[in-house]
Parts: C-alpha cells; structure tokens; sequence
C-alpha cells in the first residue's frame, strides 16, 4: 500500500532527475553554444586547440548521453512505482536507496566526462602556447583570500559534530567492523581528497595557460567555496544516516539519498555556475598576439 | 605586482626573478614583512623549476633582502629597501677589474691570469 513517504519519494526523485539530466546539463549546453557563437575561432583562435567540429561533436554528444539518461530516469520511477516488489527487493520493505544512488551516480558521470574533457583541453593549449613569458602575483595565496574563515570554520565544525554525534549515537564504540568506523573513515577520506583537491586548486600549477590573474582567483574562490559547501553537505547527509539509528527513519533513505545528490549538485556545479558568469570572463586572451600570463 | 619571467631573455630566470624582486621593494610594491609566495607557488606559476626560484630566494636572502620564517614562509626582509640598493654582482666586477689591472701593470698576461683565477675557482692551488 503506498503512503505519504512513497509519494515523497517521488516527487523528490522526479526533482533529482530534472536538476541533473535536464536543468543542469541544458545550463552547460546554453555556455557552450554561447562561448562558441560570441567567441568563435576566427577571432579567439587559442581557446579552440583543436577544430570547431570536435567541439561541436562533443557538445552534441554531451546533450544527446543526458537526454537518454533523462529517459532513464523516467524508466527507473516507472519501474520503482509499478514493477518492482519493494517487499522482496528491501529487507525493510522501504523503497530500497538502490535507486536514486544507482541513477546519481549515472546522472554524475557525463558531468565528470565533462570535467575531464576541460583538461586535455588545457593539456592542449599548454602545448600550442607559443610565448616565452609568463607571470605570477608576487603575493602569497592563502586560503582566507579567497573564502571565509566562518566557512571554513563551519565545515570543519560539522565534521567533528558528525563524529561526535556518531560517537555519541553509539555510545562511543569505536572498534572494526563497527559502522561507526566505517562512516568516519569514509568522511575523513573524502575530506582529505577534497581538501587536496583545494589545494591543488590553491598552489598547484595553472592549467589554463592564458587565463589571467583575476579570473583564476574567480575560479580558485569558486572550486574552494565548492568543496567547503560538499564537505558540510556531506556531513550533515551522514548525520542523517547516524540518527537512522537512534529513530527509525528507514522509510526516508531513498528520499534523503536523492535529496543528497541535488543538493550537491547546487553546492558544487551550481556555485561554479553561479560565480564564473560568462559575461565576467576575460575573453580577450585567447586572441592572436595577446600574450600568455 | 607581477613577476613576469622571459625564456628568451639572456639574463638567467633566477638572476630575472632576484632584479624584479629587487625592483619590487625599491618601488614600495612591497614593504618589509609581506608574505612572499612559496617556492611551490611561484615556480608552479612562472612554470619554473622550483630549484631555480629556490636559488633566486636563497641569494635573495644573503642579500637580506627576504627572509625565511621556517615553516611560515618567506617574508621580505625589514632592511631589504636599504639593501635592494646594494648590487654585489658590481661590486665583485669591480673588485676584480682592480685587481685585473693590477697583474696586468705587474705584466702578467690575460691568458696567465685566466689560468690562474680558474684554478683558484676549482680551488686547486688556493687549498681555500
């Protein structure tokens, strides 16, 4: 018999595809379709280290693998509404988190693609980079430059509030096996990746070789603020999980896990849309003869 | 304030990156006791190995013109205005000239004293 927390699902999972495999991906397709009409390589030759046509077979390729996995979606919550026997697929008999984590992860993948994409891009233009100068700011970059000390401060707050709470939840057992150690060490990772990945992004070498000064402290500020939203949102989510212990909220962890998924999809692509507008982009160092920074 | 590093420049890239730092701090764009960047940092910028922005911050602070606060990082020196004005590469060419003429009024010839300074070089008879 369905219930209040079967039609949440729902809806919460009709949300989850639409803000990953339609309103997202269409936000980086109209960038896309932007960046090559306003700065077409006729004029701006060095963002365009290989031909038009291999652009645009990506960008054709990117809208045509969202759109199936749109339909994917679809076909998941048909499924998960009217075939799958929720009794025998779930121990609890709850609409298993299977689901909307399975999808997630499809939904992420072409986004990660992208990503990806964006480095060889840069890997590219590195080695066509002709000019023999090249600058740097005589001044250090400190993580305070670029994000709040209050947001760090924050993420890091939640973290140790998540262990405590685990601790606390399960009256501070904390040996092998137990799931106590298994979520910490599973935190404190992805912390760690992510932390290194903000560091990279905060002293490692620039990737795109004609970027100028301000706009790569546009996109350090982004990625840092990015990975500090992730890292809360992650805690918290885990929070959820832990307090799954203590009040039996079973019913609520497919919703919550789709719930999670978006709200990372705002924290990191959202906020990197949000911060690195187009219009605010200097596009004029990707000219002939305009020397590389 | 930008470091701007040529390839093509003759001047070698440490020697580049000591004369705008120099310039830097003769110019006020930075004043005593402001973070300079990291080794890391600013070889990772100016694609540069770190051993030579290392070499450049290692004369730089003979020169007293930056200073290491161990694990903090550099700084620029409190007396780097004072010093910035001291160039010991014409200090040493002068120094030498004097001394060239010296052997040369004495008679020694050029190709003695080229002999003579690469083996107190590679400290051959000096024993220093």
């Amino acid at each position: 018999m369905l219930d209040w927390t079967d039609y949440l699902f729902y809806l919460v999972f009709l949300s989850q595809v639409f803000v990953l495999s339609y309103y997202f991906p269409n936000k980086l397709l109209d960038r896309m379709r932007y960046v090559l009409e306003t700065y077409p390589p006729s004029m701006y030759p060095k963002l365009y280290p290989k031909p038009l046509e291999y652009y645009k077979m990506g960008q054709w390729g990117f809208k045509w693998v969202t759109r199936c996995i749109l339909v994917l979606g679809f076909v998941i919550l048909y499924a998960v509404i009217f075939l799958v026997d929720h009794a025998t697929f779930a121990d609890d008999g709850y609409i298993s988190e299977f689901w909307p984590a399975l999808y997630g992860v499809i939904q992420f993948a072409p986004l990660m693609v992208l990503e990806f994409s964006e480095f060889s891009q840069f890997k590219l233009m590195r080695k066509a980079n002709t000019a023999t100068t090249r600058t740097a700011p005589l001044r250090r970059r400190r993580l305070s430059d670029f994000v709040s000390p209050m947001l760090v401060a924050i993420a890091v707050l939640l973290y140790i509030m998540f262990i405590l709470f685990d601790l606390y939840v399960h009256d501070f057992v904390f040996d092998w096996g137990h799931d106590t150690l298994q979520r910490v060490a599973v935190i404190t990772v992805t912390n760690l990746l992510v932390g290194g990945v903000g560091a990279w992004q905060l002293y490692g070498r620039k990737q795109n070789p004609h970027q100028g000064l301000d706009d790569r402290n546009k996109q350090i500020a982004a990625a840092l603020t990015s990975i500090l939203y992730v890292s809360m949102a992650m805690s918290i989510f885990f929070m959820t999980q832990v307090a799954d212990d203590v009040i039996d909220m079973n019913f609520l962890d497919a919703t919550l896990i789709s719930l999670y998924f978006q709200v990372v999809a705002f924290l990191s692509l959202g906020t990197n849309l949000r911060s690195l507008k187009l219009e605010n982009i200097d596009f004029d160092v990707y000219k002939n003869g305009t020397a590389a920074t | 304030m930008e470091i701007i590093t040529d390839i093509d420049d003759p001047q070698p890239l440490f020697a580049q990156l000591i004369a705008q730092i120099k310039q830097a701090v003769l110019a006020g764009q930075v004043s005593p006791g402001d973070p300079l960047p990291s080794i890391r940092q600013l070889a990772n910028d100016l694609e540069l190995n770190s051993k030579t922005v290392a070499k450049a911050y290692r004369l730089l602070e003979r020169d007293s013109i930056v200073q290491t606060r161990g694990y903090r990082g550099t700084f620029v020196h409190p007396d780097a205005l004072a010093n910035s004005t001291v160039d010991l590469t014409a200090w040493v060419v002068g120094k030498l000239s004097e001394t060239i003429a010296a052997f040369r009024e004495s008679g020694v010839t050029d190709s003695e004293i080229r002999i003579a300074f690469g083996n107190v070089m590679n400290d051959r008879r000096s024993g220093a």
